[in-house]
């Protein structure tokens, strides 16, 4: 009877195992065909599918978001794809995003993919109609490598031609088998790298005043951060148009004044007038001088008489005394 | 050399025998339905019988199961990796088990074994008249010999396939693994990816119809056995190979008519 139970058991457990693996199977597969959990439609209608088929794959941005439902026929040029999307591709599919078919990797199904638009429009809704992009198919490939094989050509013929002639010019050749231009090239180099050092070592010089002049050191350094310096120029600045603006009055005065004399003179009229052109008035104030000076003289030889009078002897003494003191 | 007349003789003779064996199967085969489905049901025997005929032969199809899987990985890799599809082995080798080969090479070693036993075992029964004293003794004979096996063998064998699935696919990643490196996890996803219920399904149920086959043609074998020992030996034999033959046959039936519903 124990036996019988354990047969049982293991028979039981045989036949589980044997169904799990089914209802794995099974669930597995619906999962991926989207028949667990909620969906919702989109469509896209293209002109041509290339061999699309019902429970293809549909991808966003390369996530497995459903898979083809329905094929349907609109007319000679239009198809439309019925796609059934996992619910949870919603919040993420707007109007605007751009359906395609392409092959899963070279030679694998066929696969729509959707691509996200730059700018979102507003999220896609149940059974709303996406935009479709023209996939490029085997022959447009084909069309478009004919003529870059066509362009290919003509640059291979041009590439030959120049080779030809670089091949006939004795210019290069000469200039390539001149050995002494890697030295030449070589001592170029040395040079520039001389002239580099020198150039960096000015520039650093450069970068030092400059680091001064901001720093507000020298002249230069005063003079453009100094505020102070700013306004002293400025009160100079009106302090010689103020000067400025008195010598030009002063001038004017000036030259009223000489216009004046000039009138005088030239009238014959005034004081100027007769020292500059009467000479009797010339030889009058000569005559005085000459009088001034002679009366002069004769008062010093009475001052030097008084000093040696006994009456004034004593005071010139005290004066002498006095200056030596002082000294 | 025979002459015309001795040629249409020996044709004759062979489409009699082949015709009398389809119709004495047809007929026994009636007598099954007729049978199955009328008390008593012998159920504590039917319980045996699925644990002899499924539970038992468990080890001897896991083996096989993942040998073949293991071989068929490592036979497919060379052709994969010169077309440079290398990725997709573990989806060509999941569709390959899913569908043909995990079924059909069950049914076979299944053939093997069950009908071979189940030949061996009625016409044993057969030859020393056991059968023969059931009757006499007002047990149905058929009942409890041949509807029990029918149903074990009709209901085990998609379980064995189902398993031997499991392991075939196991074994297939092990090859995967020998010489690249794939993860048991991406594994299960490209097998599960590239199925669809068109893989699993018609595999699935074809494979009631194999176990049919091989129950019902092994006690058929059995239960009519004759000439002593010696047709113990011959019905184990015919069950193994008729057996066989029908599997290939429903085989092809079964791809012709998931081809017509446009199930492929």
């Amino acid at each position: 009877m124990a036996k019988k139970v354990v047969s049982n058991v293991k028979l039981g457990v045989f036949v589980l195992a044997g169904l799990l693996f089914l209802v794995i199977l099974l669930y597995m597969i619906g999962k991926n065909r989207n028949l667990f959990g909620s969906n919702y439609v989109l469509k896209a209608r293209f002109e041509n599918i290339q061999g699309l088929v019902t429970g293809n794959n549909v991808r966003f941005s390369g996530i497995q978001a459903g898979t083809v439902k329905r094929i349907d026929i609109i007319n000679d040029t239009l198809i439309e794809v019925t796609m059934v999307i996992d619910k949870k591709m919603s919040k993420i599919i707007h109007k605007n995003a751009v359906a395609s078919i392409s092959t899963e990797g070279l030679v694998g199904n066929k696969v729509v993919n959707i691509s996200p638009s730059k700018i979102p429009d507003a999220l896609a809704k149940d059974d709303d109609i996406l935009p479709v992009k023209k996939a490029v198919n085997t022959d447009e490939i084909m069309e478009t490598l004919y003529n870059t094989n066509s362009d290919v050509a003509i640059i291979a013929a041009g590439l030959r031609t120049t080779v030809e002639r670089i091949n006939k010019s004795s210019a290069l050749w000469n200039l390539l088998n001149d050995e002494s231009i890697p030295e030449n090239i070589r001592i170029s180099f040395a040079s520039i790298r001389s002239t580099t050092g020198k150039a960096v070592k000015i520039a650093d010089d450069l970068d030092k005043i400059i680091l001064g002049v901001k720093n507000g050191e020298g002249s230069l350094g005063a003079i453009l951060k100094d505020t102070s310096l700013v306004k002293n120029l400025n009160d100079a600045i009106l302090t010689i148009n103020k000067v400025g603006n008195e010598a030009d009055s002063v001038t004017v005065e000036i030259n009223k004044l000489v216009k004046g004399v000039h009138e005088d003179v030239s009238q014959g009229k005034g004081t100027v007038n007769a020292l500059l052109k009467d000479s009797m008035m010339v030889k009058k104030i000569e005559a005085s001088l000459d009088n001034i000076q002679k009366g002069t003289d004769g008062f010093n030889s009475n001052m030097e008489a008084l000093k040696h009078n006994f009456l004034f002897r004593g005071y010139f003494r005290k004066l002498e005394k006095q200056k030596k003191k002082a000294q | 050399m025979l002459t015309t007349a001795s040629h249409k003789k020996v044709l004759h003779q062979l489409n009699r025998s082949f015709l009398n064996e389809v119709g004495g199967l047809s007929r026994f085969a009636g007598r099954f339905f007729n049978q199955a489905f009328r008390p008593r049901y012998e159920i504590a025997e039917f319980i045996r019988q699925c644990f002899v005929i499924g539970y038992k032969s468990l080890p001897l199809i896991g083996l096989t199961s993942f040998i073949l899987g293991l071989v068929l990985t490592m036979q497919l890799r060379p052709s994969m990796v010169s077309y440079g599809v290398e990725s997709q082995l573990p989806a060509i080798v999941g569709i390959a088990v899913i569908r043909e080969i995990g079924p059909v090479i069950t049914a076979l070693i299944f053939a093997g074994k069950i009908g071979s036993s189940i030949g061996a075992e009625l016409g044993s029964m057969r030859v020393t008249e056991q059968i023969d004293a059931m009757e006499v003794s007002g047990t149905n004979p058929f009942k409890y010999l041949v509807v029990t096996r029918v149903l074990a063998a009709t209901l085990m064998l998609p379980i064995l396939v189902l398993l031997g699935d499991a392991i075939s696919l196991f074994g297939s990643w092990i090859g995967i693994n020998i010489r690249g490196a794939t993860s048991f996890h991406l594994y299960w996803t490209q097998v599960f990816d590239n199925l669809a219920f068109t893989d699993v399904l018609p595999a699935f149920f074809k494979s009631f119809f194999f176990g049919f086959a091989v129950g019902i043609i092994g006690c058929f074998k059995g239960y009519n056995s004759s000439k002593g020992t010696e047709g113990v030996g011959i019905s184990a034999n015919s069950a193994v190979v008729v057996s066989s033959i029908v599997i290939f046959i429903l085989d092809l039936l079964a791809v012709q008519v998931t081809d017509a519903l446009g199930l492929n």
